[in-house]
Parts: C-alpha cells; sequence; structure tokens
C-alpha cells in the first residue's frame, strides 16, 4: 500500500513537472509565433526602406557628379557663355538635375537661411556679412524621404 | 522581455547595439547612421546640439563644442597625461575642487561625467526610437586601462543619463564576447584594435567563469586617419610636380581631397585599383585645373606599409612584455575599421599565421559584444533564457543534407534542400513512367549528388493499385514531413484512386557529422559529373518522351496524314532511337529537336484540316450542335 501512495506521489510530482514544462513550450511557441508574425511586418516595412536605400546609393554615386558639373559651370569664362556648346553641355547638366528631383531628391535651401546644423555643414567663418546666416554655398545638400542625404557645405557669417 | 542596449562610448566614435528578433544588431541613429561621433555642443542659439549635428557646426563655434571628453572622464586636472590633452583643445578646462577636470560650454562648467551622459542620452533617446520602446539596462564598454575611478565616472555619466548599468566591460573583452569565445574552455585571445585614431592591442585569458587581462600595449596616435594623410600627401606631391601648384594652402581643394581619400581608401578595401577624379580643382591664369590619379592596391600598400609595421611591432612588443610567444595565441580578434584595410588583415594574418576572426563588423563589434553581455545578465535577473539562445532550448535544426526521391532515369529529384530549418513538410506530384504502370517504388535518398545511386538511400516502398492509364497521366502526390526531432514520413499518395503507402524514416537528422562532411565533400568534387550525367539522362527522357508521343500522334491520325509526312515523322523517330541510349547529348537534343518539328508540322497539317473540314458545317447554321453531342458520345 505505502509503495502505492508513493508512486502516486511521484505521478503528481510528474505531473507538475510536465505541466510546467507543457506551460514553458506552449508560451514559448506562442512568442515564436508571434514573433514570425512581427517579423513578417517587420520585413514588409525594410522592404519599402530597402527600396529607399537602393535610391539613396546611386544618388550618392550620381550626386558628385553634378558637384562637379556646378563646379565647371563656375569656371566658364564670360566669352565662353554664349559657345553653343557649353550652353548645350549647360542643357545636359539641367537633364540631370530634373531627373534627380523626379526621382525625389530635394535640394536644402542655405543661401541667407540662419545656419543650421540640422541641414548645414560649416566649412568657414566669414567676417563679411550678417552674423548666423549662410552668406555662401560651397556644396549642395539634398533631403531624401524626409531626411538630410547629405548636408549643405557652407560659409557662415561671424 | 525588457530590451537591452550594449554601448561603446568611444573617445571619437559611439556605437550601440541591442537584441532584435534574437539576433544582437548595431543601432542607427537618428540621422540614419550607426556612427554617432561622441561631440556635444552649445550652439549660438543656446540649443544643445548632440552628434553629427554637434560635429556640423564645430567650425563656427569651437569654444562651445566639446570633444573627446573620455580622455578626462574620472582623471586628475594635475595628471601630466592630461595636461597634455588639454593643451590641443580649443575649448575652456579649469581644475574642479575635488581634483578633476571640469569643461566649458556656454557660460556654465560642466564634469566630464555630465558630457558624457548627454551623448548618452541622446544614444537612449534614438534607441528608443529604433525599438519603440524605452530601454533601461545597459552594458557600457572602455579600455582595458581603465582604472577604478574612470570605471565609476562611466556607471555615474550612464546612471545620471537614465540607465541602469549592469556593468562596465573591456572592449576587447565585449569583442570577445561577440565571438562567443571562451564559453567551454579557457582561450588566450588577442584583440588588434586599429581605429580612426587610434591602435590597442589586448591581450586576454578568457574562460566560463572569468575575464583575466594579461596585457595592454598602443599607440596613442596611429589610426586611419593616417592612411588618409598618407594618400593626401601623395597627391598634393604629384600635383606640385605635375602643375607647380600647392594645394595645401587651398582650404577648399583640401578639403575635397580629404574626403577624395577617404572614398579611395575604403574603394582600395575591395577593389585593386580606383580612381582620383577631381576636376576643377583650381585654377591659375592658364584656367581651371582638373586632378586625375590612379592609385593601385600595391602603391597604397607601400606607402602605408610603415604605419601597418608599427602597429605589429606593438603585438609583439606586448606579447614580449608577459613573455609570451605568438604560436600561445588561441584566437586573434579584428576590432576598428582600420582593420578593414587588406594589407593590415594580411599583416596579422602573417604573422600569427593564422587566419584573425572578422566575421563580425570590426567597426560594431564591441557594441555588439555589450549587448549580449546586456542580455545574458537582463535575462539572469529576470529568470528567463537569453533571447538567442531560444534555439538552444527548442532545439531547432537544420536538415544537414538533402532529401528526395529516385525518379526516371536514376535522377535524385530533391524534395526537402539542406539547411532548411525543422519541423518542415515538402510535396511534389509525379506520374508513371510506361502506359498502364500499375504501381510506383519510392526510393527516399539522402545527399547532395545528382544521381540516386551516389546517394544514401534511407528506405523504399511501393504504392501499388494505380488504376491503368498511359503514362504522364497519372498522378502520384508524394510528400515528406520531418517533425521536431527529425523523423522523416513519406506518404505517397494517387490522386485517381485516393490509394496511399507511407514510411518512416528515424535519425534522418542524426547521420554523423563525418558522414555528412564526407557527402557534402564527394558532392562538390563530383559536382560537373554528376551535372552531365543528369543532363544526359534528362535529355534521354525528354526523346523517349517525344518518341512515344509521335508514335501516338502518328497512330491515332491514321490516314489524315500524308504519306509523305508519316514517312518523315518515322524516320526521325527511327534516328532518335538509334542514338538516345548514347552519351552524345548534343546529338540526342539535335535528333529531338528535329523530330520535334516534323511531329509539329504533322500536328499543324492537321489541324488545318480539320478546321477545313469544320468549315463547311459552320455553314449550315445550327444543326452543327447535334453534331458536337454526337462527338461527344
Amino acid at each position: 500500500m505505502k509503495k502505492e501512495e508513493k508512486t502516486i506521489e511521484e505521478i503528481e510530482k510528474m505531473l507538475q513537472e510536465v505541466d510546467q514544462k507543457k506551460e514553458e513550450y506552449f508560451l514559448g511557441w506562442q512568442r515564436e509565433k508571434a514573433d514570425f508574425l512581427n517579423y513578417k511586418k517587420q520585413e514588409f516595412e525594410r522592404l519599402k526602406g530597402t527600396l529607399c536605400i537602393a535610391k539613396e546609393s546611386v544618388f550618392e554615386e550620381i550626386i558628385p557628379i553634378l558637384d562637379n558639373f556646378r563646379l565647371a559651370e563656375k569656371a566658364i569664362s564670360e566669352d565662353d557663355k554664349n559657345n553653343k556648346s557649353v550652353i548645350g553641355l549647360l542643357m545636359i547638366k539641367k537633364q540631370l538635375e530634373d531627373a534627380l528631383k523626379a526621382l525625389g531628391l530635394e535640394e536644402i535651401e542655405s543661401i541667407g537661411k540662419p545656419f543650421d546644423p540640422s541641414s548645414h555643414e560649416a566649412i568657414e567663418e566669414v567676417e563679411n556679412g550678417e552674423a548666423g546666416i549662410v552668406t555662401e554655398e560651397i556644396e549642395k545638400g539634398y533631403y531624401y524621404n524626409g531626411k538630410v542625404l547629405r548636408p549643405s557645405k557652407v560659409k557662415v557669417g561671424k | 522581455m525588457t530590451k537591452v542596449l550594449g554601448i561603446d562610448l568611444g573617445t571619437a566614435i559611439t556605437k550601440s547595439a541591442s537584441i532584435v528578433n534574437g539576433e544582437p544588431k548595431a543601432l542607427e541613429n537618428r540621422e540614419g547612421s550607426i556612427l554617432t561621433p561622441s561631440i556635444i555642443a552649445q550652439t549660438k542659439g543656446g540649443e544643445r546640439v548632440v552628434g553629427i549635428l554637434a560635429q556640423r557646426q564645430a567650425i563656427t563655434n569651437p569654444k562651445n563644442t566639446i570633444s573627446a571628453v573620455k580622455r578626462f572622464i574620472g582623471r586628475r586636472f594635475s595628471d601630466p597625461e592630461v595636461q597634455k590633452e588639454l593643451k590641443l583643445l580649443p575649448y575652456e578646462t579649469r581644475e574642479k575642487s575635488d581634483g578633476g577636470v571640469e569643461v566649458k560650454m556656454g557660460d556654465k562648467w560642466y564634469n566630464p561625467i555630465e558630457i558624457s551622459s548627454m551623448i548618452l542620452q541622446k544614444i537612449k533617446a534614438d534607441a528608443k526610437d529604433k525599438l519603440g520602446e524605452d530601454v533601461k539596462n545597459v552594458v557600457i564598454t572602455c579600455p582595458a586601462n581603465f582604472d577604478d575611478s574612470q570605471r565609476k565616472a562611466t556607471i555615474a555619466a550612464g546612471e545620471i543619463a537614465g540607465f541602469n548599468v549592469l556593468r562596465v566591460i573591456n572592449e576587447p573583452t565585449a569583442a570577445a564576447l561577440a565571438y562567443g569565445f571562451g564559453k567551454k574552455d579557457a582561450q588566450k585571445i588577442l584583440v588588434y584594435d586599429f581605429g580612426g585614431g587610434t591602435f590597442d592591442v589586448t591581450i586576454l585569458d578568457v574562460s566560463p567563469e572569468v575575464v583575466e587581462v594579461l596585457a595592454t600595449g598602443g599607440e596613442a596616435h596611429l589610426g586611419g586617419n593616417d592612411f588618409d594623410q598618407k594618400i593626401i600627401d601623395w597627391i598634393l606631391a604629384e600635383f606640385k610636380k605635375e602643375q607647380g601648384i600647392d594645394l595645401f594652402k587651398d582650404a577648399l581643394a583640401l578639403q575635397r581631397l580629404k574626403e577624395a581619400a577617404e572614398k579611395a581608401k575604403t574603394e582600395l578595401s575591395s577593389a585593386m585599383e580606383t580612381n582620383i577624379n577631381l576636376p576643377f580643382i583650381t585654377s591659375d591664369a592658364d584656367g581651371p585645373k582638373h586632378l586625375e590619379y590612379k592609385l593601385s592596391r600595391s602603391q597604397f600598400d607601400s606607402m602605408t606599409s610603415d604605419l601597418i609595421a608599427k602597429s605589429i611591432d606593438r603585438v609583439e612588443k606586448t606579447l614580449k612584455e608577459i613573455k609570451m610567444d605568438k604560436s600561445e595565441i588561441n584566437e586573434v580578434i579584428l576590432v576598428g575599421g582600420t582593420t578593414l584595410v587588406p594589407a593590415a588583415r594580411e599583416a596579422v594574418k602573417n604573422f600569427f599565421g593564422k587566419e584573425p576572426n572578422k566575421s563580425i563588423n570590426p567597426e560594431e563589434v564591441v557594441a555588439i559584444g555589450a549587448a549580449i553581455e546586456a542580455e545574458i545578465l537582463t535575462a539572469k535577473e529576470e529568470g528567463r533564457t537569453p533571447e538567442g539562445d531560444i534555439k538552444s532550448v527548442l532545439l531547432l535544426d537544420v536538415l544537414p543534407l538533402s532529401l528526395g526521391i529516385e525518379t526516371l532515369g536514376g535522377v535524385s529529384t530533391p524534395m526537402i534542400t539542406k539547411n532548411t530549418t525543422v519541423p518542415t513538410t515538402g510535396s511534389q506530384v509525379f506520374s508513371t513512367a510506361v502506359d498502364n504502370q500499375p504501381s510506383v517504388e519510392i526510393n527516399v535518398l539522402q545527399g547532395e549528388r545528382s544521381m540516386a545511386a551516389d546517394n544514401r538511400s534511407l528506405g523504399k516502398f511501393i504504392l501499388d493499385g494505380i488504376p491503368p492509364a498511359p503514362r504522364g497521366i497519372p498522378q502520384v502526390e508524394v510528400k515528406f514531413d520531418i517533425d521536431a526531432n527529425g523523423v522523416l514520413t513519406v506518404t505517397a499518395i494517387d490522386k485517381a484512386s485516393n490509394k496511399s503507402q507511407s514510411i518512416k524514416v528515424e535519425g534522418s537528422i542524426g547521420i554523423s557529422k563525418e558522414d555528412i562532411e564526407k557527402m557534402k565533400k564527394d558532392a562538390e568534387v563530383h559536382a560537373a559529373d554528376d551535372q552531365k550525367k543528369k543532363e544526359s539522362i534528362e535529355a534521354k527522357n525528354i526523346a523517349d518522351n517525344l518518341i512515344y508521343q509521335s508514335e501516338k500522334t502518328i497512330k491515332d491520325a491514321g490516314d489524315k496524314v500524308t504519306a509523305e509526312a508519316k514517312k518523315e515523322v518515322e524516320d526521325k523517330i527511327a534516328e532518335l532511337k538509334n542514338i538516345k541510349d548514347g552519351d552524345n547529348i548534343e546529338e540526342i537534343k539535335k535528333k529531338t529537336e528535329e523530330l520535334s518539328q516534323a511531329i509539329q508540322k504533322v500536328g499543324a497539317a492537321m489541324y488545318q484540316a480539320q478546321q477545313q473540314t469544320q468549315e463547311p458545317k459552320k455553314e449550315e447554321g445550327p444543326e452543327s450542335a447535334p453534331e458536337a453531342e454526337t462527338e461527344k458520345e
């Protein structure tokens, strides 16, 4: 008889342990399932994000080309300004600007605006000009998708 | 489950990581970068900015832009080393009443602890943005040579920022944790940390219970910036030689050069050569000047060899200090962005005669290790299993080798490919190979080879009672199901009769490691051969099928085809039959194509003939309907 009682105790203990394990596994399984559903949602968001990142990396490669176009434009002498070939080349520059704009790239305004480190990067402080106001833009900055892709490099009045 | 953070609070750059979906991951800040400059500023408008924003306004506001405060945290003002550093600063400092350092920003004096806490506050806010919840529990890292007072100050900075600092651990220790070293046996680990501005080497003795720092060494001013400078100096010299113009005096040109040099260095990590193109870099009386150079990796390597030699020299000295031989080092870990330079990796590999650990991004590895430690400590506190270790509890195995069945011609057709996480199922529909075939044999295979004979057969069974039908018509669905214990159940069902047969195979996962490796190697070695064999069998199968179809078409067509066309098809069939069992795949394909064209011609002719016979009927109008009915019968 005694032996049997002990067995029941043992069984009860086992049952308790099994129950505990079941609970643990069940919760873990639920969590895993929830994690998976969340993961799917996140994956969708990530896909959207990936598209943006892909565009960003294209912008990062193309913008320096546009920078150089602008430098070239600045270097054109007065005599050459009416040269038809030069005008044609500048039309290509405009075409490039328009294409980037169509893809969602926005220019950051800087000249005459108060210096703002969230979209401007100060390269130099200059004596002539109003204090704290951007006097010159060295390199254009851009927004893409509501984010600063690259800040404008500017000179600021002292 | 409480979210945690690991923070690599650096002198120049701070990084953070967390556990996301069970995996440690470096977190981006609000500006979209993993790197946050350890810079604080009070702008002229009185606003406080941190990180990249502080860096962007630094030049207009040097007195109120505080950087590199880590050099002073928990240290005495009178310390000669501190005194040396203080002389280089653009901002004001003074001795605090307790002997520490104070820095001035705006009109207020701050303790370095407060400044560090402002950086940590930004990390906290950005992490909340990213993870969607407030983070309390953190592990922060510090250099191995930080003393007790510096560590206490680091903890204080974390607490002021609103964190619960679980522990401050050494940066090299965090790197070792990220790689999971010392979990089983004690290991001697050397951490080679080549950052942007400093080089550090640390030798650790890592065991499951304790991590001991055996030695540290470093160069306070040796880093990635020196590599950039070498490129800049080279371009400046070349340009002067060619154009006679010194770009060093031109601030804007220099700025462009700096960016180009950094880009070139990064590109040379993967490319063997890079172009440095800077049109309109400057101009003189003759007009605009352009700069264009090619820089090869070997040129770059020879320019920077002294820098790398200096780091290896420091490694040697540090080993010597504790009288340790390099052969006693079990593992070498690469930390810091400069270790992405291939020559640096190569030098470390050659020095130790073994491959260093570099699979985790060297810029993130410290923060990742800290995040892992934070998760382990938090899980312990909460009495749960650390996230990321869940796999070991649930024992979710992956299939070591592909499972499949044998199909026509002895080809092994995979049903579930290797590396699939189990439990899982896979099914596919197959058919018969000959007319009126009453049964199919399912031979369950394991392995990566293309031919069934080369793979291991786990078991066979026969599904019979398939109703008589021409070949290709019956649909037999074969289903593979593996449960979490690796028990494989293969079921075959004939869809017409619903008859099914199945087999259970135990231990489809539990195969010895040696066997797995052997089978994988075999597959690699024989990949080309197998592919050829498989192609030849496939070609033969296609040929067989076409012969069968063609013979059937000709028979069914009866006198609807001209004798001439019939003869052509029959000739082509004979030709194909002659060669189809040979080894010449190209020839089989060619003859198959010829027969295919011949039979298509017959088909087209038959179709046309049918249309012609139908056309007059159409004119009869409504009477075509009953005609159709009789056809049905």
